[in-house]
């Protein structure tokens, strides 16, 4: 798809910012690609177009109505400028702990769509994602697309963002959680994944099988935190402690009380 | 005259600048860039102290595009700048003091080419050993920032002292101790520092700077470079922000430097946002030790209180914002016995310089804390203990200077305490969402106008009748973004009895207009905005006259000025401005007047040491709410409420009180909850704007400004300076908040999550 | 340094082109080519927001795009919304409500405010706080400049304001 030695730009939000990666090196503008743009339903859900803009994203009625964790994850990432030029495969790419749409793109088990001048393949994002700034984008290959199966009507969606401002501000924590209760309000099926954790954004195993057979109340909600806190490796750094991490692994799932 | 005082600008009319910037046409220094302009840049240490044993520039004059690479060896003069002490190198030389110091100077003709030059400077230190923290660095064995100086790091030291403080904090039936401390902060100006320069054949070196004091900065770069200083002409166009951190050599002698190497060229040199982070001014971090007592009833009785400031490797302003910030450690309350002792230490950090209320930010914060300790002590309010102990006109402050008339703190508390986010607050409090926890915090705060007795608070205003009949008035006090400059022209116009667009305004321009001090300590309207109304009454006693003289009028004072002329209300005659423009001679078409500020008559003997700047004479008084919501999961703290109310004389225009309100409150909201610079070794690692954080649209309220009535005799149209004032309340009041809602005694800023956290914890185990 | 390349845009109205290395910053393009400095830089990494000009009726940030993608787009600057002659209702809400101090962040928050009305003519408060969050003000406190964004959006509306 592409030629060597040249960095692959969408938005230009990572790549173009002094001091990270390729800044003032070549640079190949995807723009203008086909197949890359857009949103799409399909057979199997929707297609989200590496090139969409994080901002199409948030306002797309689909996403909004049926994927609420990505619309909320998007509409906290950094400002309302920076969702107008950054993409979706750009932050996947970047492949940054504190990636906001990366827990709820790995509750929603989404997949990637990769493509090369040798054809196209797809992985799941947990396989895409690999360590901090790592993923398994192979050489001359480039993110076309997300695929998303749209999970059940019923199912609760839910994102949270700790961040030190309520705009521009990168992940200290984040949690996205999809649920699914039967009608007596006993979870059928839980999927966590946390954000600024560890080296990647991640799903939570331990913690998501400690909640099938239980109500949604605090015992079992804190549960799921303990059980999240063993899972991770968080790191201190300027915006917040190892130890305020920590906390916030154990505590977010309390937020779930709220959901109705 | 006196009727107009009660005008005030014509309601709802835009300052005059505010139509060219939105539209995008105002030009600032940053958007001047004269065709074939080189660019300058500075090589900076990267280490806090160090001795430089090898600069070798070679490598970066051979770079394709580099001009010229100039060290401390090509720097004429003394090298030192400096506002009062001249102790800080334009180049370094020999030794480097804090990681921002300036070893080496590029100028290239392109962006690229000066990257390119600036790292292939190469420069080897030999390290020293270095100290960070103000009060270590006053113990006998810390490293010295200046080997040679006398007094080793302590840059100055003074004390304060009215009646005996230690006997009656003995005699005190309580006395609450805390220790308070709050933080070095960045102005965050959002247009960095920068300017231009160009030496001309004569000889006459020109700049234009983003600076808000032109006018002494010809000194100061005319002494660290061995120049005339009146062969240097200084242009401040509108800045892009200033708070404090223009006030100071930025660019000015690098760039002065550079034009004399490169004579007849312009050079421009713009700070990068990481390079304003690690060059430039920060307000000075202190830490604070009280000993408050009082009666059993709360009177005050007593207060003993240690300032430390750390003032980074140089002097700048500090030993003033010591002066200033131990002037108000004792709030605006009546206390009878007081002690106050204040040290500034050199140390190895960034240097501390002036930004807005510089020195009161942090006595204002102790003082407040102290007083809601008090309060818990004695079981009482935190409202009712500062209404008690409330400053009253004629009544003597903790330094022993007389409360000037007019309104007074209590008021401005009883403003507060009136206003619904008050009234209402146990009910705003008991609606509190889900895993939020709500609390209301209202504080008092005060803030000294000018600069104090001994340094002459002056300005000089020129006023010219132009040829066709309309004014032009020089502004020598530059616009940092206070709307300075609309306020003189409304002034002017309301006085010349013009509309305002008869009324155009010159910036300061050290070639074209009479010096004044500097745009700073909430004295810019109040000393220019003098001169200027006594020059327009010269300018209209004037024109009545000659006036006159055409309309055959015997007693002059009857005339009028009106729209573009002078009128004779007893006849209907007019005679238009343009033709008696025309009678006159420039000289006779220009009136120049001054004003310096009253200081206090009888100065006090409290602070008999300080011979700069002590005591002051006017002060600006307020109260301030904040409620907050901290969320019981994260700790997370979000000022959702915040009332100023504020009596700083008459209000010109209410917008310009508002806007200079909320700005303040809106950095002492940063300051509160965000700001932080995370030094470490002297190395800030919170040097840009995603990691140094400033508050954004969605993390401030709607922030409510109420000035009471009040009057300041002595003022223009009967105005006080209020630039600073707001920014005091939110730290202490946001920390009396959060005691109310999470039970948290916050005794330093900002408060981080993690620190409500913990409160929260102890709440909820 | 890249191989220069001819661009050609649409700038404030006008089609220009010229021909310049493909991987100089549109900031650079905009006040240093074309003299147009309304676009200012706050920070040159996206944080502040003083750089947003509209590209094709989006706000963007122009110190994080290249030269090249200015092709074939249809740019404007706040210079470009209105002049002070005949300003655009934007600009005179600004000035009318007391939004501008310093001024610096403003030709920003009028491209950012811009792009809100087209898509929401009849925000709330919080809609234009959200709207504006990208964009830095450090002189303000943002309450004026909230409501200059409601008043012109009543203004647009042809309401009284
Ligand atoms: C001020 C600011 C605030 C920010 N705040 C946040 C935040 O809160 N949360 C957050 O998650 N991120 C944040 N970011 C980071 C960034 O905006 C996001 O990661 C964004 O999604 C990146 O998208 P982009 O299209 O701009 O990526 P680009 O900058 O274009 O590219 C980023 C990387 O991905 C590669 N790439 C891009 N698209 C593809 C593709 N289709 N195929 C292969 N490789 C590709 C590039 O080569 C590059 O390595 C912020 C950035 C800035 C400047
Ligand atoms: S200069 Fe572009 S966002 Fe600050
Ligand atoms: S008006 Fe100065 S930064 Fe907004």
């Amino acid at each position: 798809m592409l030629d060597d030695g040249l960095s692959p730009m969408a938005g230009g939000t990572d790549l173009l910012v002094p001091g990270r990666k390729a800044a003032g090196r070549g640079v190949a503008l995807l723009e203008g690609l086909p197949g890359l743009d857009g949103v799409a339903m399909t057979a199997q859900g929707l297609r989200l177009g590496a090139l969409a803009s994080l901002a199409a994203l948030e306002r797309h009625p689909v996403i909004r109505e049926r994927l609420p964790v990505l619309a909320q994850a998007i509409a906290c990432l950094g400002s309302p400028l920076i969702r107008n030029m950054g993409t979706m495969g750009g932050n996947l790419v970047t492949a940054s702990p504190a990636g906001d749409t990366l827990p709820a793109l790995l509750v929603l088990e989404a997949v990637v769509e990769l493509a090369s001048r040798d054809g196209r393949r797809h992985l799941p994002v947990a396989e895409f994602l690999l360590g901090p700034g790592r993923t398994a984008l192979g050489p001359g290959e480039i993110v076309a697309a997300v695929r998303i199966a749209l999970p059940p009507p019923g199912a609760s969606q839910h994102f949270e963002k700790v961040g030190r401002r309520d705009a521009l501000a990168i992940a200290v924590a984040s949690l996205a959680a999809l649920i699914v209760r039967d009608e007596a309000g006993r979870v059928v099926e839980a999927r966590l994944a946390v954000g600024s954790l560890a080296p990647t954004a991640r799903r939570c195993p331990s913690a998501e099988a400690a909640l099938p057979g239980r109500r949604l109340d605090r015992e079992a909600l804190l549960e799921a935190g303990r059980r999240i806190r063993d899972e991770i490796s968080p790191k201190g750094d300027l915006r917040a402690t190892a130890a305020y991490r920590r906390e916030m692994a154990g505590r977010l799932p309390l937020r779930l009380l709220t959901l109705a | 005259m006196d009727a107009d005082r009660d005008k005030g600008a014509s309601p709802g009319a835009p300052r005059v600048d505010a139509l060219d910037k939105a539209c995008g046409r105002q030009r600032y220094a940053a958007d001047e860039t004269p065709p074939g302009c080189l660019l300058a840049g500075v090589k900076r240490a990267g280490i806090p102290h160090g001795r430089i044993v090898r600069l070798d520039t070679a490598a970066a004059r051979a770079v394709p595009g580099v001009v010229t690479v100039l060290t401390r060896a090509d720097v004429p003069g003394t090298n030192r700048q400096g506002i009062v002490h001249k102790d800080q190198p334009v180049l370094c030389g020999q030794r480097v003091r804090h990681h921002g110091d300036p070893v080496a100077l590029v100028v290239a003709e392109n962006k690229d080419a000066l990257a390119a030059g600036l790292a292939a400077v190469e420069v080897a230190f030999e390290a020293l050993p270095a100290v960070f923290d103000p009060e270590e660095a006053l113990s006998p064995n810390a490293p010295l920032v200046h080997p040679d100086r006398e007094g080793g790091n302590l840059l100055a030291h003074g004390l304060m002292e009215k009646g005996d403080a230690e006997s009656a904090l003995a005699g005190c039936d309580v006395v609450v101790a805390g220790r308070f401390a709050t933080p070095a902060q960045d102005h965050v100006s959002l247009e960095p520092p920068n300017g231009l320069a160009r030496l001309a054949p004569s000889g006459r070196l020109t700049m234009v700077v983003s600076t808000q004091a032109p006018f002494r900065d010809r000194f100061e770069i005319a002494q660290a470079l061995g120049l005339d200083p009146q062969r240097i002409r200084i242009r401040a166009p509108y800045l892009g922000g200033g708070f404090g951190g223009k006030d100071g050599a930025t660019v000015q002698c690098l760039l002065a430097l550079a034009a004399l190497r490169l004579p007849g060229r312009w050079i421009k040199m713009a700070w990068s946002r990481e390079e304003t982070f690690l060059a430039g001014y920060k307000r000075h971090a202190a830490v604070m030790d009280i000993r408050l007592g009082a009666r059993a009833d709360g009177t005050l009785e007593a207060i003993a209180c240690a300032m430390c400031f750390d003032a980074g490797p140089y002097a700048h302003l500090s030993g003033e914002i010591m002066e200033l910030g131990m002037e108000h450690a004792g709030g605006p309350y009546r206390i009878p016995h007081v002690r106050i002792e204040g040290s500034c230490a050199y140390t190895n950090n960034p240097v501390g310089g002036a930004f807005r209320g510089f020195g009161v930010v942090q006595a204002c914060f102790a003082v407040e804390r102290a007083m809601d300790m008090l309060a818990r002590r004695l079981g009482r309010a935190p409202e009712s203990l500062r209404l008690q102990n409330a400053l009253r006109p004629g009544e003597t402050s903790a330094v022993g200077v007389a409360a000037e008339p007019g309104t007074d703190v209590a008021a401005c508390l009883n403003a507060a305490l009136a206003h619904p986010l008050w009234t209402g607050r146990e009910a705003w409090k008991q609606a509190a969402p889900a895993f939020t926890r709500r609390g209301v915090g209202l504080v008092a705060v005060q803030n000294a106008m000018g600069y104090g007795r001994g340094l002459p608070d002056h300005a000089t205003a020129k006023l010219e009748l132009t040829r066709q009949g309309t004014f032009r008035l020089y502004n020598s006090v530059p616009d940092m973004g206070q709307g300075n400059a609309a306020a003189f022209v409304a002034m002017a116009a309301q006085a010349l009895g013009q509309p305002e667009a008869a009324v155009a305004c010159v910036q300061p321009d050290t070639a074209a207009c009479p010096p004044a001090g500097s745009s700073s300590a909430s004295r810019t309207v109040y000393t220019f905005g003098n001169a200027l109304l006594r020059a327009c009454r010269t300018m209209a006693e004037k024109l009545r006259n000659r006036a006159a003289l055409a309309l055959l009028c015997d007693t002059p004072d009857r005339l009028v000025l009106t729209p573009g002329g002078v009128s004779d209300p007893a006849t209907g005659r007019f005679v238009p401005l343009s033709v008696l423009a025309g009678f006159l001679i420039r000289d006779d078409r220009i009136c120049i007047d001054q004003f310096v500020m009253p200081v206090v008559e009888n100065p006090p003997d409290t602070g008999r040491e300080f011979k700069l700047g002590f005591p002051h004479r006017y002060f600006t008084y307020g109260a301030c709410l904040c409620g907050v919501e901290a969320d019981e999961l994260t700790g997370r703290v979000r000022l959702v409420q915040c009332l100023l109310t504020v009596a700083c004389g008459k209000v010109f225009t209410l917008a310009g009180v508002e806007q200079q309100l909320a700005g303040a409150a809106a950095q002492g909201a940063g300051l509160a909850l965000f700001e932080e610079l995370a030094l470490e070794g002297g190395r800030i690692r919170a040097g840009d704007l995603s990691t140094y954080l400033i508050p954004t649209s969605l993390d401030l309220p709607d922030i409510d400004c109420l000035p009471l009535p009040d009057d300041e005799p002595s003022g223009p149209l009967g105005i006080k300076g209020m630039g600073e004032v707001g920014i005091h309340g939110p730290g202490p009041a946001v920390a009396q908040a959060l005691f109310d809602a999470v039970g948290l005694d916050a005794a330093s800023l900002p408060i981080t999550p993690e620190v409500v956290l913990a409160a929260l914890e102890e709440l909820t185990p | 340094m890249n191989e220069p390349m001819d661009i050609a845009f649409r700038l404030n109205g006008r089609p220009v082109e010229l021909t310049t290395d493909p991987g100089r910053r549109a900031i650079d393009v905009l006040r240093e080519d074309f003299g147009l400095t309304a676009a200012k830089e706050g920070c040159g990494s996206g944080e502040c927001g003083a750089c947003a000009v509209l590209v094709d009726g989006t706000a963007r940030l122009s110190c994080l795009m290249l030269a090249a993608q200015l092709h074939g787009r249809d740019l404007t600057t706040a210079e470009g919304l209105g002049r002070p002659d005949a300003p655009h209702p934007i600009q005179t809400a600004f000035a009318v409500h007391g939004a501008v101090q310093c001024g610096y962040c403003t030709p920003g928050m009028t491209i950012a405010a811009a792009e809100l009305l087209a898509r929401d003519p009849a925000p709330d408060r919080e809609a234009a706080r959200r709207a504006l969050s990208g964009n830095l003000c450090r002189c303000t406190g943002y309450v004026k400049i909230v409501d200059a964004v409601l008043a012109a959006g009543a203004a647009l509306r042809g309401e009284e304001s």
